[in-house]
């Protein structure tokens, strides 16, 4: 059987059916049995004719990154179109309009600009589509047809994937854009002369149960729902703020409440007020709005109150970029606030794994009673991907609070100093177990106490919980050594860490001697087994999406050593590209 | 249990533990200054939890920073000292998630109008079934007599000097701007009335806004004193025909010492009961 590992990008202007073109694309590949990570560019202004890109990789093996270049580029638009050239491989695939309706002149054409190794198929997407339906709409299914139609990729399948994408349409929005397919699939078929090897005949990749097409931001919303979250609170903000729009639609079919704050300060603020309330509760917003939570944190872990915020990174610092990836808030993450203010920061590395960081967020804040911090991304907020259905959360993952016994209550102290600093918590209601909680130092009783022995025995205990919190760490991901120490160890944290571990898949078949490190929970960070991993290394390298290094310098710290850093900001999710080269020359 | 003035408190306590109002009281010396008007303001609080039969373990006290954030210390029930200008959001989130409980917002002037003034409008227009109690001396009394949001034009503080150049905000007014649903001044050398207002923005479905007024007996010698409000607080009288928004805002600007309920709206839903009505019909 053979394999397929293919980048298509799909190119146009805001309007012109770009990213559904796309959509329409994963979707059926991903019915077909297929693997696929989809990650789309688009302004973040709503209107205008900025640039869209709809980027998805298809393989018939897993997928760990999106993939930096692309083997197949439609323009939909070639004034876009140009600039994305040189996304395109050396060997990649054209597919443009022959006959646009006017003319180009020669440089304005984007198959003047492309380079003598790549192959360009002149396809009339705009009369095709004129002819389908009477109008240009349908040009991004004339494409779709056309690379059908070279791909041999079974027509029928495909346009059965497009009536169903349009199902709750009107008929004849669904009779025009299977026609545009069929239109793109008959004349290329009958016109085209293929030149290139890429070929569906006879791959027929194994349908491995049901799929989840889904994204971060989906993932982390149904977990949350999955887990019990009983309240939301939040203020919009890219990319975060789908999380808030899924779950104001199903938290209330959940019995639970979402209340839309005046600012993100609001929102913690009422997240912890629901916390202290024995209910799960949790906030999502991205770097500006974590900065304004930040006065919140200390309170939440010396109130010991559980709190649960998502920061889904963007570009900073400030209002920095909206729409474009970063991982720069690594240390506002775990080191933002006053004082001796420990915190649980998760960062999954990738979107499945999504569905489980949100439930173990949940879970440890109920059960250490402190602030946890999910680390997302703009990319693992929007990047698509098919995946496994998760498991849903056990009982004791959602039934976490540990409650003061009779016993206890008769001389209870809210904040006893026991031996894991977990102190049973009654929660408002409960008779007989009324306290008083501060973000002032205070005693086990929780009664202000400024003294100096009650203040260290306080933080201790406080630290003590982290001590347990690390045996809580979902699985380190760990790549197996061959030998007993190798050349180059890649140490990645969060959306970085595909990247890092296909890098490492690709050396090591390449003969190079190298292995790969990741854990999704980065405070408390799991220090011994970075140690251990990092004494086997020779050299140690860590890629990650920012200027500074946050977690190099962070990591560093911990091993003793000097590490090699690779560090983009380009707005762009990490490529495995990229780190392979700097092991190349390493 | 181990703490400063237990010994003298657990006296007290005895001598006064037939009163039955102070079942109310924590066993926690309170920690202002004597003559404090917040001590006429936390009887007349445990005084309505007493009359209208509140089950401790259902009242939450949230508060805010400053001299007024100690209040759920020393009340017996579930308390939460949170941070500056923020006992509203607190407060709104914990009523949210859980509706079965009383719960009820301090803060003072500083804490409310000052640094806490952007959450005021919308628990107000959420109309978040909370009762909010402003303690309002018109100075910030815990870092020692600077200017607040509602002192006077021209008083001279500790952070000016030669005079405050700020105007002084108008909590009814505000509140009554802001579309609150319970509107009251009470006064915290009248206990007994005091209790009233608290009484009755309990029963309030929605949120209740009460402002007390209330010396600081030891950074304002001048404006806010007790023989100042003793002499110019009256009682406004408006009957419950004239509690219409006009009355209310009439009253606003021009009777800063009338004490009572200003404007109340029994007819609107509280936010929860908004909430479920949508999502039903959604």
């Amino acid at each position: 059987m053979k394999d397929i590992n293919l980048v298509v990008e799909i190119c146009g202007s805001a309007g012109e059916g770009t990213i559904s073109a796309g959509e329409i694309l994963s979707r059926f590949m991903s019915g077909q049995g297929f693997e696929i990570m989809s990650f789309d560019s688009y302004p973040a202004e709503i209107r205008g004719f900025g640039k869209c890109v709809a980027h998805t990789r298809i393989s018939t093996n897993p997928i760990y990154s999106p993939g930096k270049y692309a083997d197949v580029l439609i323009s939909l638009n070639d004034r876009h179109s140009i600039s994305q050239l040189s996304v395109l491989k050396s060997d990649g695939i054209l597919i443009y309009d022959n006959q646009p309706p006017k003319a180009h002149k020669e440089d304005q054409s984007v198959v003047g600009w492309a380079t003598p190794g790549m192959i360009s198929y002149g396809i009339p997407l705009n009369m095709l589509a004129n002819k389908a339906a009477g109008n240009a709409r349908g040009m991004n299914m004339v494409a779709l047809g056309a690379l059908a139609a070279l791909f041999h990729v079974d027509k029928d399948a495909f346009t059965g994937s497009i009536r169903n994408r349009y199902a709750k349409k009107k008929q004849i929005v669904v009779d025009s854009n299977v026609n545009s397919f069929l239109q793109g699939y008959e004349w290329t078929k009958t016109n085209v002369n293929k030149t290139d090897l890429i070929s569906f005949d006879s791959v027929s990749p194994q349908v491995q149960g049901e799929k989840l097409i889904t994204n971060g931001n989906q993932l982390v919303a149904r977990a949350a729902l999955d887990a019990k979250l009983s309240f939301y609170a939040g203020y919009p903000i890219t990319p975060a703020t789908k999380i808030m729009e899924i779950l104001s639609k199903e938290l209330p079919k959940h019995g639970g409440t979402l209340l839309q704050t005046e600012d993100e300060i609001a929102a913690i603020g009422a997240v912890i007020g629901a916390g202290f309330g024995g209910k799960r509760a949790m906030t999502a917003t991205s770097g500006p709005g974590f900065a304004l939570m930040t006065e919140f944190t200390g309170l939440s872990m010396m109130a010991e109150v559980p709190a649960v915020i998502i920061n889904s990174q963007r570009g900073g610092p400030s209002t920095g970029i909206p729409t474009k990836t970063e991982q720069s808030d690594f240390n506002a993450a775990l080191f933002s606030g006053t004082g001796d203010c420990p915190r649980v920061v998760l960062a999954p590395t990738d979107t499945s794994s999504c569905y489980q960081a949100m439930v173990t967020a949940l879970y440890i804040a109920e059960k250490y009673q402190t602030l946890v911090v999910l680390l997302l991304d703009f990319f693992l907020s929007n990047s698509i991907k098919n995946i496994d259905v998760p498991d849903k959360p056990s009982q004791e993952q959602i039934y976490a609070n540990i409650a003061p016994n009779k016993e206890q209550l008769k001389d209870y102290k809210r904040y006893k100093d026991t031996k894991n600093g977990i102190s049973p918590r009654a929660i408002p209601g409960t008779p007989g177990g009324m306290f008083f909680s501060t973000g002032l130092e205070h005693s086990e009783y929780g009664r202000p106490d400024y003294t100096d022995a009650n203040h260290l025995k306080m933080t201790k205990k406080r630290y003590r919980k982290f001590e347990s919190i690390l045996c809580e760490a979902p699985k380190l991901e760990i790549s197996a050594m061959d030998s007993e120490s190798v050349d180059i160890g890649v140490v990645s944290w969060g959306s970085s860490a595909g990247a890092a571990h296909e890098a490492v898949m690709i050396a090591r078949k390449e003969g190079m001697n190298a292995a790969s490190f990741s854990s999704m929970m980065v405070s408390p960070f799991p220090e011994d087994e970075l140690i251990a991993f990092t004494d086997r290394c020779k050299q140690i390298l860590i890629p990650e999406l920012n200027f500074s290094g946050q977690f190099a310098g962070f990591a560093a710290g911990i091993i003793k050593r000097p590490v090699e850093r690779l560090n983009f900001i380009t707005g762009r999710p990490m490529a495995a590209e990229d780190i392979l080269q700097k092991m190349r020359e390493m | 249990m181990e703490q400063i003035g237990s010994e003298y408190l657990d006296d007290k306590l005895a001598t006064v533990k037939e009163i039955d109002f102070l079942q109310y009281r924590s066993g926690d010396l309170p920690t202002w200054c004597p003559g404090c008007g917040y001590f006429g303001i936390v009887d007349a609080f445990y005084k309505a939890c007493r009359e209208l039969e509140l089950k401790h373990e259902d009242i939450v006290a949230v508060s805010g920073i400053g001299c007024s954030g100690r209040t759920p210390i020393f009340i017996n029930s579930y308390g939460f000292h949170t941070l500056h200008g923020r006992s509203i959001p607190v407060a709104s989130g914990l009523k949210l998630a859980r509706e079965d409980l009383n719960v009820f917002a301090v803060a003072g002037d500083g804490d409310a109008l000052g640094i806490g003034g952007g959450h005021l409008p919308h628990v107000a227009r959420k109309n978040i079934n909370i009762t909010f109690l402003l303690f309002d001396n018109s100075i910030y009394g815990l870092t020692k007599g600077q200017s607040s949001s509602t002192t006077p034009h021209e008083q001279k503080t500790n952070s000016h000097p030669a005079g405050n150049p700020d105007k002084p905000l108008n909590p009814i007014k505000l509140a009554l701007s802001y579309d609150a649903s319970f509107v009251a001044r009470g006064y915290a050398g009248d206990p007994q009335g005091l209790k009233e207002i608290i009484k009755a923005g309990t029963l309030h479905k929605g949120f209740s806004f009460i402002q007390i007024l209330t010396p600081c007996v030891t950074f304002d010698k001048e404006y806010r004193t007790w023989k100042n409000l003793k002499e110019n607080v009256y009682d406004l009288n408006l009957s419950v025909k004239e509690k219409n928004m006009e009355t209310a805002m009439r009253a606003a600007e021009n009777e800063p010492f009338g004490i009572g309920i200003f404007f109340q709206d029994t007819n609107r839903p509280h936010y929860q009961d908004i909430l479920r009505r949508l999502n039903a019909a959604d």
